[in-house]
C-alpha cells in the first residue's frame, strides 16, 4: 500500500512539474518567469535532499549547506562572468576594473574553461566540507555544538566573501551574466531548459538519496541518529559514515547552488549570511525531516508560500515564517508529510482515551 | 628684484597694524562695511581688513566668516552657538569691543533672532577672508576650529602671526586646542632655530608636548636636515621614542576594548549558558531579548523626556536598568510556558522553534518602532577617563565593564549560596532526580528562564551606551555568545566568563593585528582547533554527569 501511494504521489509529481507546467507555458497559459521561478525551487529542493540526508537521517544539524551552496553558485558565476568578459574583449570584469586590480586573481584562471568550472564547483565544496567534517568529526562535535560551530564558519564565510579584497565582487556579489555555453540567459527556451535541466537533476538527486537511504549504508546513517554510540560499540567507524553524508549533502548543495545561479542571475553573499542558512534547515523541518519527500516537498511550499505572501502582504512575512516555524516545531514533529499520520494518531488517540472512559 | 621688492611691501602691510594708525583705518574700514554705500566699498573693505590683520578686528572677521553678523540698534554684534530652551540666545559686541552685552539690570541681554538684523555678506566676500580665517579662528569659542587654525599656522614663520598666536595661546583653556597650539609654535620655533641647542630644546619642547602630530613633525624635520645632521638625528630618535610609547598606550587600549567586548559577551552568554545548561534549550531568540531589553530603555527614555517631561536627567538610564531586566524577563518567562516548554531536552527542536521566535520578535520591534532609534547616553557616562592625553577610557566603556562584574557577582551568589540556585545546579545535574527529591523542576526552570532572559535585556540596556538601537541587533551579537557557551562548557560560570573574556581579548587583538573579519575567522579556527582537545568546553562534566 505504502509503494503505491508512493509511485501515485511520483507520478502526480511529474505530470504537474514535466508535463503540464511546461504545456501551460507553451499554450500561452504560464509566463516564462513562473517556469524560471519554479526551477529555481527545484534548486533549492535539491540542496534540501542534501540537509535531509545529513540532518534528517543522520541526525547531524549542519547550519553550513547555504555555504556550500554558494560556492557552487559562485563557482559558476564566475565562469560566466569571465566568458562575458572575454566576449566583450575586456580582461578583468567590470568589478575587479573598479577596485583597481589589474591581472586576474590566480583563482579565477580556471574558472575559464566549462569543465574545470563544474569540476571545481564540485570539488571545492566537496573539499571543504571534507576538512570541515574531519575537524569536527573527530573531536566527537556534535548535537548543538556541531549546529553552532558550522553556523559560525557559515558566518566568517559570509564575512570574508562580503569584503572586496577576495575579488568575489563584496556586497554587491558576482551578476549580470549573458549566456551559458553560448546559448543567451534571457531567452525563453534557455530558460525552459534549464528549468527541466533542474527538474530532471532534482529527479535524479531524489533518486540517488533514495538509493542511498534504503542501502546498508542509509541505514547505518539512521543508526547513528538513534544511538551514536550503539553504532560505535558494534565497531562501525562511525566518523567515516558521517564524514560520507555530510560530503554527499555538501555535494548536493553545491550542485543545487550551480543550476540555481544561471536561472536568477545573480549570486549575493546574502545567501548565505546566518538567516539564510537557518531557513534552509527550516525547509526540511516544515516538509518533514527523515523522509526525502518531506524535503522536496517543503522546499518547494516554503519558497512558493515566500514568493506569493511577499507580493501580498510584505510585512506579515516574517510573522508567517516565523509561527511556522514555531507551530511545526511543536506540533508537527515529522512536518507536512507526517501531517496525516500526526492527526491519525492524535485522532486515535483520542478515541482511545474516549473509550476507555466509557 | 622685483620679487623681492614685492616682499618687502608685503612684509610692510603685515606689520602695519603694529602702528596704531592702522586702528584708525579699521575703524573706518569697520563703518563702511556695516553700512556700504556700495557693495564694492563693502568688498573693499573686507579685503583692506583682511590685509591690515588687526587683532581687534578679528571678532568682527569671524563674525563675517562664520555667517552669524547681525546688528542690534546699528551695531554689530554676534550670537552665541547654543540658543537657550526659550530659543534666545546671548550677545556679543564686536567692534571696537568684544564684550558679553548685558541688560539694564547686569544680566546677560537674550534676544530671539528675530529681534536682530542680518548682515548678508556675500560668498565672494566671504572668500577673501579664507588666508586669514586661521588667524581669527585662534579666537573663536569652538576649541575644535581653534585646534585647527593651531594646525594651520604651523608654517608660517613671519613674526606678527607669530606674535598673535602666542596671545592666543595664553589665553587658551582647552588642553586638546592647547597642546596643537603648542606644536604649532614650537614648530614654528624649531624652523626658526639657528643653533643646535635651540632647535634641540624646542625637539625636546614638541616631544614633552606629545601631540598626536609631534612623530610626523619630527620625522619630518629630520627627512629636511634642517639646521644640521645632528639636529635632525637627535629628532628622529625622539619621534621614534613617541611612537613606541604610543605603541604601549595603543596595546593598553586593545587591551582595555578586549575586556570591554569580552565583558559584553559575558554579560549576553551568562543567561544563554544558565538556560542551556539547565534545560538543554537553545535559545535563539536571546539576542531578541537583548533587543528587548534596549527598546525599554529607548522606551523609558521618551516617558521620561516626553511624558513626563524631564529632559536632561540622566535618571532614565537608571531606572532602564531594572526595568529592561523585568520586561525582557518576563517575556522570556511567557515564551517559556508558550514554548520552550514542549522542549525540555530537545535542543535541535529548540534551536529551530527559538528562531521563529526571533523573527517574530524582530519583525514586531521593526513595525513598532521603525529602523533605527538611539538611545541618548547619560551625560554622567559621556566622555571618558583621561589616564594620559593618548589614553582615554570611555566612561561607557568602564560602567559595562563594572556592571558586567557585579551581574556576575549577584548570579554567582544567586547560583551558589541560595535555595534556588541550589534547586538550579541540581535540576541542571539531573532533571528526573532532582523531581525525584521533590524540587518542582518546571517551576525552576520557568524561573531560571526569567532570568537568563532579564540578564539578557539587561545587556541590551548597557548596550544602548555604544551603539544604536535596531530590530535585528540581537543577531549580531547571538552567534558570538553561542561560542562562548560551547567554549565555556555547558552550564558554568567560570567556563563561560573565562571564554567570553578570552573571545573578547583574542578577537580585538587579532583585530590589531589582522583586519576585523580576519580577526574573526582567526578566532573561529581557533576554537575549533580548541574543541579538538576539548570537546567539551574548557569546563567539562566529569564522571557520571557526563551524558554519553
Amino acid at each position: 500500500m505504502k509503494t503505491k501511494n508512493n509511485t501515485l504521489l511520483y507520478i502526480l509529481f511529474i505530470t504537474f512539474f514535466a508535463i503540464l507546467l511546461p504545456a501551460g507555458y507553451l499554450t500561452g497559459f504560464l509566463s516564462v518567469n513562473t517556469i524560471s521561478v519554479w526551477g529555481r525551487y527545484f534548486c533549492f529542493a535539491i540542496a534540501a535532499l542534501g540537509i535531509d540526508l545529513i540532518w534528517g537521517y543522520t541526525g547531524i544539524l549542519s547550519m553550513c549547506q547555504a555555504f556550500f551552496f554558494c560556492l557552487g553558485s559562485y563557482g559558476i558565476a564566475m565562469h560566466l562572468l569571465l566568458k562575458k568578459t572575454v566576449a566583450s574583449g575586456a580582461t578583468l570584469p567590470d568589478f575587479m576594473a573598479w577596485n583597481k586590480i589589474e591581472t586576474l586573481p590566480f583563482f579565477w584562471q580556471p574558472f575559464h574553461s566549462f569543465g574545470w568550472s563544474v569540476a571545481l564547483c564540485l570539488l571545492i565544496p566537496a573539499a571543504f566540507a571534507f576538512i570541515i567534517g574531519l575537524v569536527l568529526f573527530r573531536s566527537r562535535i556534535k548535537g548543538v555544538y556541531m549546529a553552532i560551530i558550522t553556523q559560525a564558519l557559515t558566518l566568517a564565510m559570509w564575512l570574508i566573501f562580503l569584503r572586496n579584497e577576495t575579488n568575489l565582487g563584496g556586497t554587491n556579489g558576482l551578476t549580470d551574466f549573458n549566456s551559458i555555453l553560448g546559448y543567451p540567459l534571457s531567452s525563453s527556451s534557455v530558460k525552459l531548459a534549464l528549468y527541466l535541466v533542474s527538474l530532471a537533476v532534482l529527479c535524479t538527486a531524489y533518486f540517488c538519496c533514495y538509493r542511498i537511504t534504503h542501502s546498508k549504508f542509509g541505514k547505518v546513517l539512521q543508526a547513528i541518529r538513534d544511538s551514536e554510540s550503539r553504532v560505535s560499540y558494534t565497531a562501525y567507524k562511525v566518523v567515516d559514515y558521517k564524514l560520507a553524508v555530510f560530503v554527499v549533502a555538501a555535494l548536493l548543495a553545491a550542485v543545487g547552488g550551480m543550476l540555481y545561479l544561471p536561472q536568477t542571475g545573480i549570486i549575493t553573499p546574502g545567501r548565505m549570511d546566518v538567516k539564510a542558512s537557518v531557513e534552509m534547515v527550516m525547509w526540511v523541518a516544515l516538509g518533514g525531516r527523515g523522509n526525502l519527500k518531506g524535503a522536496v516537498i517543503g522546499a518547494l511550499l516554503v519558497n512558493f508560500l515566500y514568493s506569493i505572501c511577499t507580493s501580498l502582504f510584505p510585512d506579515s512575512w516574517l510573522f508567517i515564517l516565523g509561527f511556522l516555524f514555531v507551530i511545526t516545531v511543536l506540533y508537527f514533529d515529522k512536518g507536512f508529510m507526517g501531517l496525516g499520520d500526526t492527526i491519525r494518531q492524535k485522532f486515535s488517540a483520542a478515541r482511545l482515551k474516549t473509550s476507555q472512559t466509557h | 628684484m622685483n620679487t623681492s621688492l614685492l616682499r618687502m611691501l608685503m612684509c610692510c602691510l603685515l606689520l602695519l597694524p603694529l602702528f596704531s594708525a592702522g586702528q584708525d583705518s579699521a575703524s573706518i574700514y569697520t563703518a563702511q562695511l556695516l553700512q556700504p554705500t556700495a557693495d564694492s566699498v563693502r568688498t573693499q573693505a573686507i579685503g583692506r581688513l583682511a590685509i591690515l590683520r588687526i587683532p581687534a578686528t578679528f571678532p568682527l572677521l569671524m563674525a563675517i566668516n562664520d555667517k552669524k553678523l547681525y546688528l542690534l540698534d546699528e551695531k554689530a554684534v554676534t550670537i552665541d552657538s547654543n540658543p537657550s530652551s526659550e530659543g534666545t540666545y546671548r550677545l556679543y559686541s564686536l567692534y571696537p569691543n568684544n564684550t558679553l552685552l548685558t541688560n539694564s539690570s547686569g544680566q546677560p541681554l537674550l534676544l530671539p533672532l528675530s529681534a536682530l538684523k542680518t548682515v548678508d555678506i556675500p560668498r565672494a566676500d566671504r572668500l577673501q577672508l579664507a588666508g586669514i580665517a586661521p588667524l581669527f579662528n585662534l579666537f573663536n569659542s569652538d576649541p575644535q576650529k581653534r585646534s585647527l587654525a593651531y594646525s594651520q599656522l604651523k608654517h608660517t614663520s613671519d613674526s606678527a602671526t607669530l606674535s598673535i598666536l602666542k596671545a592666543a595661546l595664553a589665553k587658551e583653556s582647552n588642553a586638546d586646542a592647547l597642546r596643537t597650539g603648542k606644536d604649532a609654535l614650537y614648530a614654528i620655533q624649531l624652523y626658526k632655530a639657528s643653533t643646535t641647542v635651540s632647535a634641540k630644546a624646542n625637539i625636546d619642547s614638541i616631544a614633552d608636548n606629545w601631540s598626536d602630530n609631534a612623530p610626523v613633525l619630527l620625522r619630518d624635520y629630520a627627512r629636511s636636515g634642517f639646521l644640521n645632521q645632528e639636529t635632525a638625528q637627535y629628532a628622529a630618535a625622539k619621534a621614534a621614542g613617541l611612537e613606541k610609547r604610543y605603541d604601549n598606550l595603543q596595546r593598553v587600549q586593545h587591551f582595555f576594548s578586549g575586556l570591554s567586548l569580552g565583558s559584553i559577551l559575558v554579560l549576553i552568554a551568562l543567561g544563554l549558558a544558565i538556560v542551556y545548561g539547565l534545560a538543554g534549550i537553545i535559545n535563539m531568540a536571546h539576542g531578541e531579548f537583548m533587543m528587548i531589553g534596549a527598546y525599554t530603555t529607548y522606551c523609558t527614555q521618551i516617558v521620561f523626556t516626553k511624558a513626563l517631561g524631564i529632559p536632561q536627567t540622566d535618571l532614565f538610564f537608571f531606572f532602564a536598568l531594572p526595568c529592561s531586566f523585568l520586561v525582557a524577563g518576563a517575556l522570556g518567562w511567557v515564551l517559556e510556558r508558550l514554548v520552550i516548554r514542549h522542549l525540555y531536552a530537545k535542543p535541535l527542536e529548540s534551536l529551530l522553534a527559538t528562531w521563529g521566535v526571533s523573527l517574530i520578535l524582530i519583525q514586531t520591534a521593526r513595525l513598532l518602532f521603525g529602523d533605527l532609534t538611539a538611545v541618548k547616553t547619560p551625560q554622567l557616562l559621556a566622555g571618558g577617563w583621561q589616564v594620559s592625553p593618548h589614553l582615554t577610557l570611555p566612561y561607557n566603556r568602564l560602567f559595562i565593564i563594572a556592571l558586567s562584574m557585579l551581574v556576575v557577582l549577584f548570579t554567582y551568589l544567586m547560583l551558589y549560596r541560595t535555595r534556588l540556585g541550589l534547586q538550579i545546579r541540581s535540576v541542571t545535574q539531573n532533571r528526573q532526580m532532582s523531581a525525584c527529591l521533590g524540587i518542582e523542576t518546571r517551576r525552576v526552570a520557568s524561573i531560571t528562564f526569567f532570568i537568563g532572559s532579564g540578564l539578557a535585556g539587561l545587556a541590551g540596556c548597557a548596550i544602548t551606551l555604544i551603539g544604536n538601537v535596531v530590530p535585528d541587533m540581537g543577531q549580531t551579537y547571538i552567534v558570538d555568545s553561542f561560542l562562548v557557551v560551547v567554549t565555556g562548557g555547558v552550564g558554568k560560570l567560570a567556563g563561560t566568563i573565562l571564554s567570553g573574556l578570552g573571545i573578547g581579548f583574542f578577537t580585538k587583538i587579532s583585530e590589531s593585528f589582522f583586519q576585523a573579519v580576519y580577526g574573526k575567522v582567526f578566532i573561529l579556527v581557533f576554537i575549533m582547533l580548541f574543541m579538538q582537545y576539548k570537546p567539551k568546553g574548557l569546563f567539562p562534566d566529569k564522571g557520571r554527569i557526563a551524558e554519553d
